[in-house]
């Protein structure tokens, strides 16, 4: 249970950090809570020869909005996004989320950043930037750029991150008036990684009917699915119990989910269905309590 | 019996402070001068053999010191030598200046194996065509043997399956007349998965050569005298060349005997420096000895009225790569804890390629009663009892003989029955909520014995020094000091107990089995009560009165009805203590040999609630009833039993050792291996019942083993009460709930 031996930075400013990955892009790491990097090193899972620890970087912490736009920088950690009053108001679903993340321990040292940087295909996070179409802030010493989940997902703990770059700032768009917004989970135990989790946002119009349908599941492959079909399957209609069965149903059926140790592909698909229906009737009521106008 | 003054009150542990300001010295802790680090390097195939240990470019890695295999080191029950056969045995070690180094050296030792066929499935190991494990050896290592519970049973003739290395058969009566009387049979196959103790500390040993010859090895054991033994004869020395010294223990739960102290020792004597061999958790998880995984075939009839009239069951015990899997044990106690007439038992103990169980907690009555108390539940729905009415109407007690032909002694199985029948949760059950229900199961444990001394020193401060040689795993330590304040009369704050290492400990036997308190104690207790007579004595002496008129209290010696004319305990003791004194140390000396066992009984209910969305029970509520005997200690009964009953929820819903068909354990982190959190488990209420045992000290029972028994058919009962759907297989799959409600329609 010792890591390899590495060499280890803890460079003072962002342009330090980015000079050394574009120098040893090769084999250098990024350490930001060492949430999953500490576990994947002491088991030896992962050898680089360099660590870049950004946690000194100065002002990388803030959680802020700008422009009805929630900005989130590379070093907020995950209690510090669950806890945050106007995520909590304006994006209950990415404090919902962080919320269920682990432990305390490890919800004060991870960092929301990190999760999208990591990747796991059951992580929360993923789920929550594709279902509200965030984006992420990539840097490097050439320039910066910014990606979609859809662009920055590549498949099982591989995105679009150049070795050379650093996830800045992960940005979430304003949720439009009368829309509710929830995430739920299984997972055997308190605190586990969930099996299957779904994020979902919808709007509701004027009239009462879905005007906008966002869902998104982890843990049903190696990248978030955003189940586009069962969004469309419901936009335009009044919500009722028989319409969000079917879509729950619809999104049972697009996935392809894989067995593993914990859950087999066929528990996977009954998850998804049975949670879908939950997170969408949530979101629908709690849209509806806002003034259901 | 009634007027206690420190039994029965419940007191803080004895090292309780050290443990929660973290001052507590647990092996990984002690650092010799100059120790090295010592990495195991583990065989990747479940069979193979092994055709060259390449060490040379481990040497060649900086800091690393030595580097051994199988061969080198000698003696194959430590490293294998020329085949393994299970996947984490070890092949070779690599000694470095720091962990670090070692890993990195173990990194770099090239092994070739040549694998070779392997059989995990223990039902497959039966076959006719199987390839066949380690030859079947007859003899056993069996650390449940250690737990010193009863075993037995004599052959009909039956034939041995392949890959079978012992049998035990139970008979009675006239099977087939039996089932011809029942109105109702039921017949079912139960598995229980091979589960870990999960205890926090992982194993290790430091071992140094002592100063005057031979080695001092600290470790974390229950069984002191036991890892003493072990390391001298690996070594090739005397026992008394070898000191142990028992460190805390960080959690045992039968899983720490002996394990890597050998080794250590061994290293030590080969590199000539203090060695630490502290396994980090995957490798605790694959070298250490876990608890069996079990199939268990049932056939049981009843008439209408509940009468049972044939037992007949099966047990399949994986024993793995070596012999000792309790297979006895489990058919004894499947066999007697209801009386039935006609009975056929029959248990094999079937070799694979994987680690070989030791002892957990109860070794092998979980799983008999998973499927014994299972079996009952659903009888008793077929015959449209209620289930306890249905338990109680057959539950043995005093007298009853027991499937080995010896009778029951008095116990309090009918009256934890009772007691479970009275709790509100059982009366308000049918008041449930939807998908809710209550599910009840009984566990049993026979009990252990073994001979034990003590020893208790009366200071010149008044207060007393209990010596032993057991470990405390359990907060004996405690109970030992309630037992000596409760002779004395002092506070328990005035005693100390000092579990010493086996140059210097009073012998007494591994700390399992539920046998610590019970025989240690009475070790103790006679140990306290001859220091008494001699305090009493000087007293006497020096008061100039006679013995008989004399009395105790407050730590002073006084002549009963003339309380003025007294003496202090300290002041005695200080007399005692002294250049040119006329009296002898004032230090009693105690031994037992209690070898008649006092058999506890432990009912209990779950509440749970499921959740439909994932199949997943959820516990609602949980009751723990038990008779003890006597607490002596109440709060550290209390705690024992919820951490019994912990381990049984966790057999139920989340603990696995999974294997595939290569044997490989998949899931050997603490990641993938799930035991439950305080966040999973509800309010554990705990139900004292006291039915003294004739023998233990102040009438006090083992009460370690018992709560971890019944639990996982509590919880699976309470899921067929909940939703009517029944589990067959532990640790429940939440998936296969949920396949059975939307068959069932019952969505
Ligand atoms: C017991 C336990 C339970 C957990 N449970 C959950 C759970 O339920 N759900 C869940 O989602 N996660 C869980 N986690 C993981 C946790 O959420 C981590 O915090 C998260 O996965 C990674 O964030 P981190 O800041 O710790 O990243 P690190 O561990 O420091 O890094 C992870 C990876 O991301 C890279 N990286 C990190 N930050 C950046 C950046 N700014 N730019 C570029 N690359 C970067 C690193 O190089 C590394 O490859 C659990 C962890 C543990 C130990």
């Amino acid at each position: 249970m010792k890591a390899p031996a590495f060499d280890y930075e803890a460079p003072a400013t962002l342009e330090e950090a980015l000079g050394l990955l574009q120098a040893r892009a090769d084999d250098a790491k990024v350490l930001a809570g060492g949430q999953s990097l500490m576990p994947m090193l002491n088991m030896r899972l992962a050898r680089p020869a360099l660590i870049v620890d950004i946690n000194r970087l100065p002002g990388l912490d803030y959680i802020r909005i700008a422009g009805g736009q929630l900005q989130v920088g590379a070093l907020a950690r995950h209690t510090a996004v669950a806890s945050h009053p106007e995520v909590k108001k304006g994006w209950p679903v990415l404090a919902e989320a962080a919320a269920q993340i682990g432990h305390d321990a490890i919800r004060n040292r991870g960092t929301l950043a990190g999760s999208l940087a990591h990747s796991d295909p059951t992580a929360e996070h993923p789920a929550v930037l594709a279902a509200l179409d965030g984006e992420v802030v990539v840097r490097s010493a050439k320039g910066e750029r910014t990606l979609k989940a859809d662009d920055f997902f590549l498949g099982y703990l591989t995105t679009a991150l150049q070795p050379d770059e650093l996830l800045t700032e992960v940005r979430f768009p304003a949720l439009a008036p009368r829309t509710g917004s929830t995430f739920v989970e299984f997972a055997p135990r308190v605190g586990d990684f969930a099996v299957v989790g779904v994020a979902a946002a919808v709007t509701l119009g004027g009239d009462g009917s879905w005007q906008d349908v966002r869902l998104a599941l982890t843990g049903v492959g190696g990248t978030p699915f955003r189940a586009r079909q069962a969004e469309s399957a419901l936009k335009g209609k009044k919500p009722t119990a028989a319409d969000i069965q079917a879509a729950a149903a619809q999104v049972a059926e697009a996935i392809e989910p894989d067995s593993d140790i914990k859950a087999s592909a066929r528990y996977r698909r009954h998850l998804a269905r049975t949670l879908s229906e939950r997170a969408l009737t949530t979101a629908a009521e709690r849209a509806a309590g806002q003034g259901g106008r | 019996m009634s007027a206690f003054a420190a039994i029965g009150k419940s007191a803080r542990r004895v090292e309780g402070r050290e443990k929660v300001t973290g001052t507590a010295t647990y092996v990984a802790d002690v650092h010799p001068r100059g120790a090295a680090c010592a990495r195991l390097v583990l065989s990747p195939y479940a069979h193979a053999r092994i055709k060259s240990v390449e060490l040379s470019a481990a040497l060649q890695v900086p800091g690393v010191i030595a580097a051994f295999s199988g061969k080198d080191i000698g003696g194959a029950e430590i490293l294998a030598i020329d085949e393994v056969y299970f996947a984490g045995e070890a092949v070779a070690v690599v000694v470095g200046e720091t962990e670090a180094a070692a890993e990195d050296g173990a990194d770099a030792v090239q092994v070739d194996y040549e694998p070779l066929p392997v059989v995990s499935d223990p039902i497959a190991a039966m076959k006719p065509d199987s390839p066949l494990t380690r030859a079947a050896q007859g003899e056993s290592h069996d650390d449940a043997g250690a737990h010193g519970a009863a075993v037995g049973g004599a052959g009909t003739g039956r034939p041995k399956p392949r890959n079978v290395n012992q049998m035990v058969e139970f008979q009675r009566g006239d099977l087939a007349k039996g089932f011809a009387e029942a109105d109702v049979v039921l017949e079912d196959t139960y598995r229980v998965a091979r589960v870990h103790q999960g205890y926090m500390e992982t194993q290790g040993s430091v071992a140094e050569r002592a100063p005057g010859g031979g080695f001092t090895v600290w470790t974390t054991t229950q069984a002191a005298f036991g890892a003493r033994d072990e390391t001298a004869k690996f070594l090739g020395i005397p026992a008394h060349e070898v000191n142990v010294i028992p460190t805390q223990v960080g959690g045992g739960f039968g899983g720490k005997f002996v394990l890597v102290e050998p080794l250590a020792a061994a290293l030590a004597r080969r590199v000539r420096r203090p060695v630490r061999v502290i396994l980090d958790r995957t490798q605790d998880f694959l070298v250490s000895h876990p608890a069996p995984g079990a199939v268990i075939r049932m056939k049981m009839g009843a008439k209408k009225d509940g009468t049972l009239t044939a037992l007949e069951a099966e047990l399949v015990f994986d024993a793995g790569c070596a012999p000792g899997a309790p297979t006895g044990i489990a058919a004894l106690l499947l066999g007697g804890t209801y009386r039935c007439p006609n009975l056929d038992i029959v248990g094999y103990e079937v070799l694979t390629h994987k680690v070989s169980p030791g002892a957990y907690r109860a070794p092998g009555a979980p799983q008999a009663y998973y499927a014994l108390e299972s079996h009952m539940s659903r009888l008793a729905d077929q015959l449209g009892l209620d289930p306890i009415e249905f338990r109680l109407k057959n539950a043995a007690k005093e007298g009853d003989i027991r499937p080995d032909g010896r009778p029951w002694p008095r116990i309090g199985l009918i009256e934890c029955l009772e007691a479970a029948r009275a709790h509100p949760m059982w009366r308000d059950r049918k008041k449930l909520g939807a998908d809710e229900g209550v599910g009840v199961a009984v566990g049993g444990w026979g009990g252990g014995t073994e001979p034990a001394t003590g020893g208790c020193r009366v200071n010149p401060d008044g207060s007393l020094t209990v010596q032993v040689g057991s470990v405390d795993i359990t907060g004996v330590n405690t109970t030992f000091a309630l037992i000596a304040a409760e002779v004395f009369g002092l506070p328990v704050e005035q005693v100390q107990i000092a579990t010493n290492d086996t140059d210097h400990a009073p012998y007494a036997g591994a700390s399992g089995g539920s046998k610590t308190t019970y025989t240690v104690g009475a070790a103790v207790l006679a140990a306290a009560q001859e220091a008494r007579s001699q305090v009493i004595e000087m007293a006497a002496d020096r008061l100039e009165a006679a013995p008989s008129d004399l009395d105790i209290a407050d730590g002073r010696v006084f002549v009963k009805g003339a309380p003025n004319r007294g003496v202090t305990i300290g002041e005695l003791a200080r007399l005692a203590n002294r250049f040119g004194s006329r009296y002898k140390p004032l230090h009693g000396q105690g031994r037992a040999a209690v070898h008649t066992a006092s058999p506890g009984f432990a009912v209990q209910l779950c509440q749970t609630k499921v959740d439909r969305g994932s199949g997943m029970p959820r516990i609602t509520g949980y009751v723990a009833v038990q008779d003890v005997g006597r607490a002596l200690n109440p709060a550290e009964v209390i705690g024992q039993i919820r951490g019994g009953a912990v381990q049984g929820i966790g057999r139920a819903l989340f603990e696995a050792m999974e294997h595939d068909e290569g044997g490989q354990l998949a899931n050997a982190t603490l990641a993938d291996y799930t035991m439950p959190t305080a966040a999973d488990i509800p309010d554990i209420e705990v139900v004292l019942i006291e039915v003294p045992s004739e023998l233990g000290p102040f009438g006090a029972k083992g009460v370690g083993e018992p709560p971890a028994v019944p639990g996982a058919a509590a919880v699976v009962n309470a899921v067929e009460a909940a939703v009517g759907v029944r589990v067959k297989n532990v640790p429940i799959k939440p998936e296969v709930i949920l396949d059975a409600l939307e068959e069932g329609g019952k969505r």
